[in-house]
């Protein structure tokens, strides 16, 4: 279990803190989405929650970040690498620039923490096929779509076999194919129990995957519950959040005075449709 | 004369002898050009006159001065350009890091390499992007050269923010671990090819010694 | 106001590669607002890239209000079309936001009170006229992006062309764009915009074309390229119509592209 104990975070040089006393707890094999306007946190917590926040970019932590209970302020860089793995929103410079292959770049993480060879080729072979991209093993990683170097450089991450998954805004920049792609490979981690913590503007990729939603409004963690009633909560668009299409549509029928009739029918359409 | 025989002989067996002699003499011509004109026309112990430009007057001693060096340069460049042609840089490193170089340091090497073209594509995005708010690229020199600052300063600032993603990326893959990292695969060394090192490095003291007591003269 | 035309254009990276635009006969009237979709390396951003003479075709022409552009230079033709490049930071490289909003204008000759005015407007409408001292890395991500959307604006082209102006864009951010466009349309001025978010093309645009390996394969009304008839080929090219279109056919109400549409065919539908 991951968790986050009254964190609050001031970038170095920065007036104000970017995050205020923020507490939340990823369980093992829960799915947890973050929302938030841009400027909100959201990428400062993915920093803070996985350890790359003090240690690599610096500024100032007050509050603590628990593994299983343990600080992880005890833990040297590379031992959190290990145990919780990072993505971010542009593919292109998460891959490390010297691997020539598909292969080589998912097993890059493995190798520099010095997992014997043996261990390393199974784990660099589950990873591609917990992402079902064998067949890219042997194409050049700068060559692929975007969508297809996201998916490598989350099985990058999954070949160290960490125990959470932080992910920042993975799909921004990619077409509807490659977020589809992700999304789908999302869906089957969780689905095996891994352990997610997600920040989108894809609402509706959220609500697809995720069981719990935490809402973040200048630094602060406003809303924090069920997947489906956060998704659904009236607040999100003050907070700057768009809804999902479902959930704007059916507000907005809502607000029309339509007959129940008519709104029975949308509702019939949208569950169909789920 | 030994060099050029120590670099023909490889490339002939390596099949890239007609590469390695073009490249070999793309890489030489400005300083074999320099060599030979200075060399032929102001040698100073040159006497016997060849031919005349002028008042300035080429020599024999000062042809066979140039050859001479012509010659050394070009076995030295020979030799260089078969190392080149024949060794990518990532086996390189991978060797020399399974021979206990730091993976940092060996990952920088590599590194480099790559970024050369992402920089080329960074650089020529942007700018496409000043272009399109009416930077003039096709027009007067003074034009083109103020317009450098809208062009360096995102490829500059780009850069710099680009490595800090990396860094992070790199950071949350373990790369800051002490030690020695696993790796996959280095290039096989037989022991035909570690003989042929050793006699390598055995033959420069040799030579040297064969040198200086003045045997071999011919072949220098 | 300018009339733009692509006529047989064809278009190839490098010699022997492959053909990134194959044969495109486009035509976009003064002030329509088109929305411009298709998986990456559909040739989207190859296509914009020629409304400015930043591609020249392979073969084929391009042609504002039907002269032939390829003896104007791009400098020339910024003058008529304004291209947003996707990322901000291939873009912005002044020490404050004003100065980046001023570029584009100032390389237009626009001077004095003129200028002030251009940039003052622009900043206004995407909301950072109070960071006009600041520098662009202080703002976020997204707020760059707007930035960056201003400095075109600004530049007052008849032609308006976004590349993907709705990418990491929060509501307030989607807002923004979306004002900007209506804005713009109000003015006369032609829209086209690249973007995956297709509840955001059904809602602003009147007209969606859909590229797929270099090639038109819809054109059309929102209603028509999002109705049932079209989703095998938009499923072709890995692309899904928005919900409202998808709820529609399922009940069986015909076209209805934006949540309006689908509200007000629900309403007026028999036995609703």
């Amino acid at each position: 279990m991951l968790t986050l104990e009254s964190v609050t975070y001031r970038y170095a040089g920065a007036p104000h803190p970017s995050l205020h006393e923020v507490s939340l707890q990823l369980h093992d094999g829960e799915v947890l989405g973050l929302v938030g306007a841009s400027e909100a946190g959201k990428t400062t917590l993915c920093l803070v929650a996985s350890g790359l926040a003090p240690r690599t970019v610096g500024g100032t932590l007050t509050g603590r970040l628990l593994l299983n209970g343990e600080d992880a302020a005890a833990l040297p860089m590379h031992e959190l690498a290990g145990r919780i793995g990072i993505a971010f929103a542009s593919p292109a410079t998460q891959l490390s620039g010297v691997a020539a292959t598909v292969y080589e770049e998912v097993a890059f993480g493995p190798m520099n923490l010095g997992v014997p060879r043996p261990e390393l080729i199974a784990r660099t072979e589950e990873a591609l096929a917990a992402l079902r991209i064998e067949a890219l093993a042997d194409r050049d990683p700068a060559r692929l779509s975007g969508g297809q170097q996201q998916l490598v450089a989350i099985a990058g991450l999954l070949a160290l076999r960490p125990a959470h998954l932080v992910l920042d805004e993975p799909t921004a920049q990619l077409d509807p194919a490659g977020t589809a792609m992700v999304a789908t490979a999302l869906a089957a981690l969780a689905a095996n129990g891994a352990s997610i913590l997600i920040a989108e503007q894809k609402t509706g990729l959220l609500a697809g995957i995720c069981t719990r939603v935490v809402a973040l409004e200048a630094g602060r963690a406003v809303l924090d519950g069920v997947a489906a009633e956060i998704l659904a909560d009236p607040r999100l668009t003050r907070l700057g959040v768009a809804p999902p299409a479902a959930v704007r549509l059916r507000r907005q029928a809502g607000e029309s005075n339509l007959p129940a009739a008519v709104l029975a029918r949308l509702d019939e359409g949208l569950e169909a449709e789920r | 004369m030994l060099t050029a025989l120590a670099v023909i002989l490889p490339a002939l067996a390596g099949r890239i002898l007609g590469r390695l002699l073009r490249t070999a003499l793309l890489l030489t011509l400005p300083i074999a050009v320099s060599v030979l004109v200075v060399n032929l026309f102001f040698f100073p112990a040159g006497r016997e006159i060849l031919f005349q430009v002028g008042p300035i007057r080429a020599t024999a001693e000062g042809l066979g001065f140039a050859l001479e060096t012509l010659a050394r340069i070009g076995a030295i460049s020979g030799a260089i350009t078969l190392f080149y042609l024949t060794t990518p840089p990532s086996e390189l490193v991978l060797d020399l890091e399974h021979r206990g170089i730091s993976p940092r340091v060996a990952f920088v090497a590599l590194a480099s390499v790559q970024t050369i073209p992402a920089l080329v594509e960074r650089a020529s995005t942007i700018t496409a992007a000043q272009r399109a708010r009416g930077l003039d690229t096709e027009g007067s020199v003074w034009r083109r050269l103020r317009g450098v600052l809208p062009l360096a300063g995102p490829v500059l600032l780009g850069s710099i923010t680009e490595v800090e993603e990396r860094t992070m990326a790199l950071e949350a893959r373990g790369f800051t671990r002490p030690g020695r990292r696993t790796l996959l695969w280095w290039p096989p060394d037989s022991s035909h090819q570690r003989l042929a090192r050793w006699l390598l490095v055995l033959a420069v003291p040799l030579l040297v010694v064969a040198r200086a007591l003045g045997w071999l003269g011919w072949l220098g | 106001m300018t009339d733009l035309t692509l006529d047989g254009v064809t278009y190839r990276y490098a010699r022997g590669g492959t053909l990134a635009l194959d044969g495109i006969d486009l035509h976009v009237a003064a002030g329509e607002r088109v929305a411009l979709i298709g998986q990456n390396g559909s040739g989207k951003t190859t296509l914009v890239r020629h409304l400015n003479g930043l591609l020249r075709p392979t073969s084929g022409r391009v042609l504002h209000d039907g002269g032939d552009v390829a003896s104007r230079t791009v400098a020339q033709l910024a003058r008529a079309v304004g291209l947003a490049f996707q990322d901000p930071d291939r873009q912005i490289f002044a020490g404050s936001v004003a100065s980046e909003v001023e570029f584009g204008p100032r390389n237009l000759g626009v001077r004095g009170g003129d200028l002030r005015t251009a940039v003052d407007d622009a900043l206004a409408e995407v909301g950072l006229e109070a960071e006009a001292r600041t520098n662009p890395y202080d703002l976020g991500a997204s707020r760059r992006k707007l930035l960056a959307l201003a400095s075109v604006q600004a530049m007052a082209t008849p032609v308006l062309v976004l590349d993907e102006p709705t990418t990491g864009q929060d509501l307030r951010g989607v807002e923004v764009v979306t004002r900007v466009i209506e804005r713009a349309h109000a003015a006369g001025r032609t829209v086209i915009a690249i973007s995956h978010d297709m509840g955001f093309v059904a809602a602003s645009f009147d007209r969606v074309v859909v590229l797929g390996a270099g090639q038109v394969l819809l054109d059309g009304p929102p209603a028509s390229v999002f109705a049932e008839p079209a989703w095998e080929m938009l499923r072709s090219t890995y692309l899904e119509p928005p919900l409202p279109a998808i709820i529609g056919a399922r009940l069986g109400l015909g076209a209805t592209p934006t949540d309006a549409s689908l509200l007000a065919a629900l309403t007026s539908a028999p036995g609703g």
